[in-house]
C-alpha cells in the first residue's frame, strides 16, 4: 500500500477530484493548506495597506491505495493538475505498513 | 439528568440470573415487559397517539418498578420505612419515551438507612436493567435534599418533576410538602440562573435556531427541552404568584406542539432502537409518508411535513424565549444599564411615545396604535437603526393585533422608502428576524414565503433555506464588529458599502428559487425579483442591480474555488463581468455572507482569505485601469436611445459627442436619467461656461459640475467646497474627448449651512461659478474657514502613503495617496498638483472612516510624469500632508 499526498492548486481541485472519480477513486482526505515551494508569494497594496501573500493557498489530497492503483492515480493527478506554470504543486509517495478499518477491524488492502 | 452522587449503577456488575427466593423468575418478568413493550409499539404504529403511548410506557415502568422494589424488600427482609422511590424528570412527568432512561431517586430517611440500603439499591437497579429498563438512579438522604448542589443544577431541576413511586409514602410527603418547598424557595434565584445558563448553552450549541435540516427533536431549539424549560420557569415563578401568564389559545398551540414532537420522538426511538432523537432525512421521509403526528394521517411530501414540524417547534421556542426574557435571573448590572441608556429609542413618532427601550429590548407602550401598520414599521425601522431587538412581549402584542383585527388595520402596504430604510440600516437582521417570526416578512415579500421552513436535502447546508437567508444578513451586520478573524477584512467593506438596501434585498431573494419548481434556483430568484420589484416600485436601476447580484451570486465563490485568482487574466475577466468597484463590494459581501451561512464551519479562514485576495486584486484592477477603457459612443446603441428618450429633442449625434471618450466607469456609475441630466447641463455650456447641479442625498449632498477643462479646476472646486465648510467624502473627475470635464463631488455639510438655510444653496452655486470662472478670488473664502482650524485631533492616525505607478496606464501616471482625512485635504492635494502643472485626467476619491484614499491619473504636457517630476511631487505632497 502507498500513501499519496498531492499538493495542488485550488483551482484544479474540482477537475482532479472528477478525474479520480472517473477511474474509481472515491475516498480521499482533502485539506485546505497554505505554503510555498519555489513559487514565492507577492505583496498586494490595497487602500494603503500592504498585504503580503507569502504562503499561497493550496489543496492537499491524501489517499492510501493498493500498489496496483498507484501509478494510474499519479498519472491522473499529473494530467489534471498540471497547468505548466510555477506553483502547480507536488506529489509525495510513501509506503504504508498497515491499514485498519475501525468499524470491523479489517486489515490490509481490504480496509482501504 | 446527571447525578453527581449516583451510587448504584456499576456497569461492571455481572447480570443477575434470578432474584433469590423471588416467586417471579427474572426471565418471566423480562419476557412480560418485552411483550408489553411490543404491544405498546404496535399500538403506536397503528395509530395510537403519542400521549397514550407515553402513558402506557410509564405505567409499564411503574408496575415493574413497584413489583421489583417489593420483591427486593421481601427477599432482603426489609420494611420500606425510611426508604422510598421517586420518579424524576420526564419519567416524573409521565412522559417516558420508549428508550429513555428511568430517572429514579432513592430517598433515604437518614445516613444509617443509606448505609443499610446499599445492597438493596444495587440489587433493585441491576434487576431493572436485566429486564430491559435503562435506570439512571441517584440516592439522597432527606437532609441532603435540603442542600443546594451548585455543581448539579440538573438534579434540582429534575426534582421539580418528582413523583412518588414506591416505599415510605410518609417520607415522600415530608420531602414534598415540607423539605423541598422550603429549599426550593431558597434555591429559586439559583435555579432561575441555572435554567438561563443551561438553556442558553444548549441553544448556542445549536446555533440559536430551530431551522436545522436534521434537527434533534429533544435538544435543538424548538425541541422538547424548550417545552420542559418553559414549564420549569412557569413552575418556579408564575405558579408561586398564582399568575397565568399564558392565554388559552397559547396553551392549545403548545399542547399540539408537544403532541406532535412526542409522536416524532416515539417514532425515532422505535426506528432507531435507541434513545436517538435526530430527525434524519431518511426518517423525515418515512414520517412524512405516514403523516406522523398530523391528525388526518395522510401522506405528505417531506418538505410539507417538515414545515409542520417547524411550525410546532417555533411555538415551543417562542414560548420559552418569552419566559426567559421575563424571568431575568439577576438584576441588571451597571454595564447593562449603560447599554440600555445608550440604546434608548431616539424618537417618538407623531409626538407620542409608542415604544421604549427596557432591558435592552424594545417594548410596546401603546398596543392599539399598532393597528396602524406605519407605526409597526417605524418600530422595526428603529430596531434596524439601533440594533435593539423587540422583546418577545412586544412581538406578542404585534402578533395579537395581526391575528385579531378588531381595530381596522391601516397603511398595510409598506412603501419602498420605509422598507429601504430598514434594509439599509446598520442592523437590518434585527428587524427582519422579528418580522419573519410574526409573518410580516412574507406579507410584504410573499416571494420569501416560498422558502419558509424549507428543507432542501444537502449535506453541506445545515439550515432551512429561509434560515440560511436571514443568517446571511446577520453575518453582515456582525461585521460592524467582526467576531473573528474571518470577518476582519470585510468589516470596512460593510461599513462603507453603498446601497446596502439592494444588497439585503438580494440576500432575501437569492435562494427563493429553491422553493420553486425550476431547474436552476437562480432563475427562480430572478422571477421572484420581477414580481417583488413591481410590487415595491423599484426603479429600473435598482431592479437591474438586484438582478445582477442574484444572477451572479455564485460567481465570486466559483472564481475563488475554480480559477487561479493570482492570474491577472482571471482578475481582468472577473472585473469585466462585475463592471464597478461599488458592485464588486456588494458582491464580495454577499459571497462572504452566503458561504458563512451554509454552516458554522463553511467559511474557513482559508476561504475568507482567498475571497479577500480576489476582492483586493479586482478592486486594484478597477482603480488601475480607469482610463484604459474609454467609451466609443456609437457602440452604445441602447443607452443612446434611452438617454435620447429622456433628453427629449436631442439628436443622437449630440449625445454621442457628449459621451465620446469618457472612461467606461462613467456609464457604470450613472443611470440613463443622470446622464440625460448631465447632457442638459452640457447643452447649456454655450450660455454659461460653468454648469452645476446640487442635490441632497441620503448622506449629504452631491455636486455635479461641467466646464471646459482648465488649469487647477479640480483644486479650485475642492477649495470652494472647503471654503464653504463642506467635507468631501467621494469624488469622480472625468473628461470626454472634447475636453469637457465632468466632476462629481459627494460631500457632508459640516455646519448644516445648506440644510438650515435653503436660500444659501443659490449663493453657494454662484460662489462656485464665480471662483471657477475667475470672477471671484478663492483666498477670502479659505481664509474665513481657516479660523475654524482642523478641529479636534483625529481618533485614529492614518500613516500617509504616496505611490506612483507608471505601468497600469498607457497614457498617465497613477498616483495613489492614502492619508488622514480632514476638511480641505482634497484642496491641498489638488493645489499641489496644479502648482507642479500636473493635469488630472481621471480622479477617484474615497474615504473610509478617517482614511482618505485618492487615486489620480496624471499627465504633464500630455505625457506620463517623468521620474524627476514624480519625486518632486512626492516631496511636495509629503510636506503638504505631514
Amino acid at each position: 500500500m502507498m500513501k499519496i499526498e498531492a499538493i495542488i492548486q485550488p483551482s484544479r481541485f474540482e477537475s482532479v477530484k472528477d478525474a479520480l472519480r472517473e477511474i474509481g477513486i472515491e475516498g480521499m482526505t482533502v485539506t485546505e493548506v497554505r505554503g510555498h515551494g519555489r513559487q514565492k508569494g507577492h505583496t498586494e497594496v490595497y487602500r494603503g495597506r500592504e498585504y503580503t501573500v507569502d504562503l499561497l493557498p493550496k489543496i492537499k489530497l491524501e489517499m492510501v491505495l493498493p500498489d496496483a492503483l498507484v501509478n494510474r492515480v499519479v498519472d491522473t493527478i499529473l494530467k489534471t493538475a498540471k497547468t505548466g506554470k510555477i506553483g502547480d504543486g507536488k506529489i509525495f509517495l510513501s509506503r504504508v505498513e498497515e491499514a485498519i478499518r475501525i468499524r470491523n477491524e479489517e486489515r490490509g488492502e481490504n480496509a482501504l | 439528568m446527571t447525578t453527581a452522587a449516583r451510587p448504584s449503577l456499576n456497569p461492571g456488575i455481572p447480570p443477575a440470573k434470578n432474584m433469590q427466593g423471588s416467586p417471579t423468575p427474572l426471565s418471566v418478568l423480562g419476557a412480560q415487559a418485552d411483550t408489553e413493550r411490543q404491544r405498546i409499539r404496535q399500538q403506536f404504529e397503528t395509530g395510537t397517539s403519542a400521549r397514550e403511548t407515553l402513558r402506557a410506557q410509564c405505567e409499564l415502568a411503574d408496575r415493574n418498578v413497584q413489583q421489583i422494589f417489593d420483591e427486593v424488600l421481601r427477599v432482603q427482609s426489609r420494611e420500606p420505612q425510611g426508604l422510598c422511590l421517586l420518579a424524576l424528570g420526564g419519567y416524573g412527568r409521565r412522559m417516558l419515551f420508549p428508550y429513555s432512561d428511568l430517572d429514579i431517586l432513592f430517598l433515604l430517611g437518614n445516613e444509617r438507612i443509606e448505609q443499610e440500603s446499599r445492597p438493596l439499591i444495587s440489587e433493585f437497579s441491576r434487576t431493572l436493567w436485566d429486564i430491559g429498563f435503562r435506570v439512571s438512579s441517584a440516592g439522597r438522604t432527606l437532609e441532603e435534599c435540603k442542600r443546594i448542589e451548585e455543581d448539579n443544577a440538573e438534579f434540582h431541576l429534575a426534582l421539580l418533576d418528582r413523583r412518588f413511586l414506591a416505599g415510605d409514602a410518609a417520607l415522600f410527603e415530608k420531602l414534598d410538602t415540607k423539605v423541598l418547598p422550603a429549599s426550593e424557595k431558597q434555591a429559586r434565584p439559583f435555579l432561575l440562573a441555572q435554567i438561563h445558563r443551561l438553556t442558553r448553552e444548549r441553544l448556542m450549541r445549536y446555533g440559536n435556531t430551530i431551522f436545522h435540516l436534521e434537527p434533534n427533536v429533544k435538544e435543538s431549539p424548538g425541541g422538547m427541552r424548550d417545552y420542559q424549560a418553559a414549564i420549569w420557569l412557569r413552575q418556579i415563578v408564575d405558579e408561586r404568584k398564582g399568575i397565568r401568564n399564558i392565554t388559552a389559545a397559547e396553551e392549545e398551540l403548545s399542547a399540539a406542539a408537544v403532541d406532535f414532537l412526542s409522536a416524532i420522538r416515539c417514532f425515532l426511538h422505535y426506528s432507531n432502537g435507541r434513545n436517538d432523537n435526530t430527525l434524519t432525512y431518511e426518517l423525515q421521509a418515512a414520517a412524512a409518508e405516514r403523516g406522523l403526528g398530523v391528525g388526518d394521517g395522510v401522506a405528505r411530501t417531506p418538505a410539507e411535513w417538515m414545515r409542520q414540524y417547524f411550525r410546532h417547534a417555533r411555538t415551543l421556542n417562542r414560548q420559552l424565549l418569552r419566559y426567559l426574557e421575563q424571568k431575568a435571573p439577576v438584576p441588571l448590572t451597571l454595564r447593562q444599564r449603560f447599554f440600555n441608556a445608550a440604546r434608548t429609542a431616539k424618537f417618538e413618532p407623531g409626538g407620542d411615545k409608542f415604544f421604549a427601550v427596557r432591558d435592552g429590548l424594545l417594548e410596546v407602550l401603546d398596543q392599539p396604535v399598532l393597528s396602524d401598520r406605519a407605526v409597526t414599521y417605524s418600530l422595526f425601522a428603529e430596531a434596524a437603526r439601533t440594533g435593539t431587538p423587540l422583546s418577545r412581549e412586544a412581538e406578542r402584542s404585534i402578533g395579537y393585533i395581526l391575528t385579531h383585527p378588531e381595530l381596522p388595520p391601516k397603511n398595510t402596504e409598506i412603501p419602498w422608502a420605509t422598507l429601504r430604510e430598514i434594509l439599509s440600516s446598520d442592523y437590518p437582521g434585527v428587524a427582519l428576524r422579528s418580522m419573519q417570526r410574526l409573518g410580516l416578512l412574507t406579507e410584504i415579500l410573499p416571494e420569501f414565503g416560498m422558502i419558509d421552513s424549507l428543507v432542501v436535502r444537502d449535506f453541506y447546508h445545515r439550515y432551512t433555506v429561509d434560515e440560511h437567508s436571514l443568517r446571511t444578513i446577520e453575518h453582515l451586520q456582525e461585521l460592524a464588529e467582526p467576531p473573528d478573524e474571518r470577518g476582519a477584512h470585510f468589516g470596512p467593506l460593510w461599513k462603507t458599502a453603498e446601497r446596502r438596501d439592494l444588497l439585503i434585498l438580494t440576500l432575501l431573494l437569492h435562494d427563493v428559487g429553491k422553493g420553486m419548481s425550476v431547474e436552476n434556483h437562480v432563475t427562480g430568484g430572478l422571477t421572484a425579483l420581477a414580481s417583488a420589484a413591481k410590487r415595491l416600485n423599484l426603479s429600473s436601476e435598482e431592479k437591474e442591480e438586484v438582478h445582477f447580484l442574484i444572477e451572479h451570486h455564485l460567481d465570486m465563490s466559483a472564481t475563488v474555488q475554480r480559477r487561479d485568482i493570482f492570474d491577472p487574466a482571471t482578475v481582468s475577466a472577473f472585473a469585466q463581468s462585475v463592471t464597478t468597484l461599488e458592485r464588486l463590494q456588494r458582491l464580495c459581501l454577499l459571497t462572504y455572507a452566503d458561504i458563512h451561512s451554509v454552516n458554522p464551519e463553511a467559511l474557513t479562514p482559508w476561504k475568507a482569505e482567498m475571497l479577500w485576495q480576489l476582492f483586493v486584486a479586482t478592486s486594484n484592477h478597477f482603480s488601475r485601469t480607469l482610463d484604459r477603457d474609454r467609451l466609443h459612443a456609437p457602440d452604445e446603441g441602447s443607452l443612446l436611445e434611452r438617454v435620447q428618450a429622456l433628453a427629449g429633442g436631442t439628436t443622437l449625434e449630440e449625445i454621442e459627442r457628449f459621451l465620446e471618450g469618457f472612461p467606461r466607469r462613467y456609464l457604470a456609475v450613472h443611470s440613463a436619467a443622470e446622464i440625460a441630466a448631465h447632457l442638459a447641463l452640457y447643452q447649456k455650456l454655450g450660455t454659461d461656461p460653468v454648469q452645476t447641479e446640487i442635490l441632497a442625498t441620503r448622506h449629504g449632498f452631491s455636486l455635479t459640475l461641467l466646464a471646459a477643462d482648465r488649469p487647477a479646476l479640480f483644486a479650485t472646486i475642492s477649495g470652494v467646497l472647503t471654503g464653504w465648510g463642506m467635507n468631501i467624502n467621494k469624488a469622480d473627475a472625468f473628461a470626454n474627448a472634447a475636453g469637457v470635464v465632468l466632476d462629481t463631488f459627494h460631500f457632508a455639510d459640516l455646519h448644516r449651512t445648506l440644510e438650515l438655510n435653503p436660500s444659501e444653496a443659490e449663493r453657494f452655486r454662484k460662489s462656485l461659478a464665480d471662483v471657477v470662472n475667475g470672477k471671484a478670488p478663492l483666498e477670502p473664502l479659505l481664509k474665513s474657514r481657516e479660523s475654524t482650524g482642523r478641529g479636534r485631533a483625529p481618533k485614529v492616525t492614518v500613516e500617509t502613503r504616496i505611490n506612483f505607478d507608471d505601468a497600469s496606464s498607457a497614457h498617465s501616471t497613477l498616483l495613489e495617496i492614502v492619508t488622514q482625512d480632514h476638511p480641505g485635504l482634497l484642496y491641498e492635494i489638488g493645489s499641489a498638483l496644479a502648482r507642479l502643472a500636473c493635469n488630472i485626467e481621471v480622479a477617484l476619491i474615497d474615504t473610509e472612516g478617517h482614511k482618505a484614499i485618492d487615486v489620480f491619473y496624471l499627465t504633464a504636457q500630455e505625457k506620463k510624469l517623468t521620474t524627476q517630476k514624480q519625486e518632486l511631487l512626492r516631496e511636495v505632497l509629503q510636506g503638504t500632508l505631514a
